[in-house]
């Protein structure tokens, strides 16, 4: 479970820390340009650093990250990202600083580290990085371009590995935006990793099925909740490494066959949440950064969506949401909701749990209002 | 899509600190999510007998699976809930139910130190596991024969 982000000095983020320390699912809130998102960004750099994609100009052509993000333009201090994460009763820290020094046009890495229980497992100061090996704090050193982060490059001795650990979980968090209609159901691969957009998300139900086929009773379960009248879904071969999903209904004798790609948007995000739900039960405990998962919801159907993603992590992983919907909001209560404000856009975010803020008037209302201000 | 021709209950609660609490029974893992709904807040107990008179009462006469509970404070007054009561219409009274704190839910939490929401997963815990421990509580207890009326008609279906 994630205990602690800490920013500083991306975009709007300085001094930046949020504490979810015990905290199964939260909310974050605010108005627009309060940062919310920009929280899924900085989580989304470690998290495809952690994929494999650890030269900084490769983050910068998927747009996560580039000498644009120093805030307010303050290249004079290193951007830096810290989290904490409890992982098999371990404490895990990982910080990654980043510098642009005068007339270099990328990105380069001033200060990598991953300790698990406050013991470096290996640090690094510019190029040079030093592995902390075994009981006997043996150290082996080695050198690495200044533009590649070193989490990916470091042999893994084991699947009890520390490191491998640490690695799996951050590849394996779900950070979503998803925009449905880029969600076809179509796949040419297998993967446990979904992208923020939901764009390989038949990629993602590939992977899910071949590796964990008792998935698919935990999908089609919330799937027949949701959509009493669904028979089953396919995921069949169209080509030698392609498929597609189809989803089937039937009511009163008659069926009806459906593309994936023609469900609604809601519909496609009814999937997405039974994905979820069903990953965190098999590959889990995950950690999922969901951005407005109310949007294309019916308003019927929003308590609903969020209350199962909520009961679902309860025991297991870790789900942070953001939203401006009104159900949404009202199923989550004053320990689990963020408020999150800036003055302007000229200073940075600031963050206060709901329970430590005075709000006089019911909080909907004072939303409305736009009277919240930290 | 809910199919409102099914068992299922709406929750009226009459101000946030309810509303969280009903939050926290709704996190409890083997409720059937899709029977249960928390309305809007009314604001105050008061018109949450008025909101149900005037709104909800009307509707439940075209649905008869549906359920309603009035979850109010009583704020130590003995006669609150006969008065709430007397507002629910005969025809009605077999499927609306009026639960609440004996005073009012900031002091439950004081007392036993948890947030609402823990307060409502524990009472989520308790109907679930057939145990009458925070449901017991002296800010709680007097809930007691609304708790029996609703173990032969809501339970059933509230829990899988």
């Amino acid at each position: 479970m994630l205990q602690r982000i800490y920013v500083n000095n991306f975009r709007c983020l300085e001094n930046f820390e949020l504490l979810i320390k015990g905290m199964p699912s939260a909310l974050l809130i605010g108005k627009n340009g309060a940062g919310k998102s920009t929280i899924a960004s900085a989580l989304e750099v470690l998290q495809k650093i952690s994929r494999g994609i650890n030269r900084m100009r490769d983050l910068e052509k998927l747009n996560l990250i580039s000498p644009k993000d120093f805030a307010r333009g303050r290249s004079d201090v290193p951007i830096r990202f810290e989290i904490e994460v409890l992982l098999q009763d371990q404490l895990y820290k990982y910080v990654l600083a980043l510098e642009l020094p005068e007339k270099f046009r990328e990105l380069r890495v001033f200060e990598e580290q991953l300790l698990v229980a406050g013991e470096p497992i290996y640090s690094r100061k510019e190029a040079q990085v030093t592995l902390h090996i075994g009981s006997q704090n043996r150290e082996a050193q080695f050198m690495v371009d200044w533009h590649l982060v070193a989490l990916p490059v470091i042999q893994e001795q084991s699947e009890s590995d520390p490191l491998h650990i640490f690695k799996t979980w951050l590849a394996r968090t779900i950070i979503l935006a998803p925009i449905p209609s880029l969600m076809t159901g179509d796949s040419n691969g297998e993967t446990l990793e979904p992208k923020r957009d939901g764009s390989n998300f038949g990629e993602w139900v590939s992977g899910l099925l071949s590796r964990y086929p008792a998935a698919y009773t935990q999908v089609d379960k919330y799937l027949r909740e949701v959509m009493p009248d669904i028979q089953d879904f396919l995921n069949e071969l169209i080509g030698k490494d392609s498929k597609s999903m189809m989803v089937r209904f039937a009511e009163n004798n008659a069926n009806l066959s459906i593309e994936f790609n023609d469900l609604s948007d809601g519909e496609k995000c009814f999937f997405l949440g039974a994905v979820i739900l069903a990953a965190n039960k098999f590959y889990g405990p995950l950690f999922c950064f969901w951005d407005e998962p109310d949007n294309y919801l019916s308003l019927s159907e929003v308590g609903h969506f969020v209350m199962s993603l909520r009961r679902s992590f309860n025991n297991s992983g870790q789900i942070l949401v953001t939203s401006h919907n009104e159900e949404a909001i009202r199923k989550f209560s004053n320990e689990n909701t963020f408020i999150l404000d800036r003055k302007s856009h000229l200073e940075p975010t600031l963050v206060r749990l709901l329970s430590d803020v005075p709000v006089r008037d019911d909080l909907i209302n004072a939303l409305i209002g736009g009277d919240i201000e930290l | 899509m809910s199919n409102k021709y099914l068992p299922h209950i709406h929750v009226l609660a009459e101000d946030d600190a309810n509303r969280q609490i009903a939050n926290g029974f709704m996190l409890a893992p083997n409720l059937n999510n899709r029977a249960v709904k928390v309305l809007p807040l009314p604001g105050g107990w008061k018109k949450t007998v008025e909101e149900f008179t005037k709104e909800y009462a009307s509707q439940m006469r075209q649905l008869p699976e549906r359920r309603m509970v009035l979850l109010i404070d009583f704020d130590n007054d003995e006669n609150r809930f006969n008065y709430v009561e007397s507002h629910i219409p005969e025809d009605l009274k077999a499927r609306v139910f009026v639960l609440g704190v004996l005073s009012e839910p900031e002091n439950l939490r004081t007392d036993i130190k948890k947030t609402f929401e823990e307060i409502g997963e524990a009472l989520a815990k308790d109907c679930s596991d057939n145990k009458n421990e925070l449901w017991g509580h002296h800010l709680l207890k007097h809930n007691k024969r609304e708790l029996d009326r609703m173990a032969t008609s809501v339970k059933p279906f509230l829990f899988k």
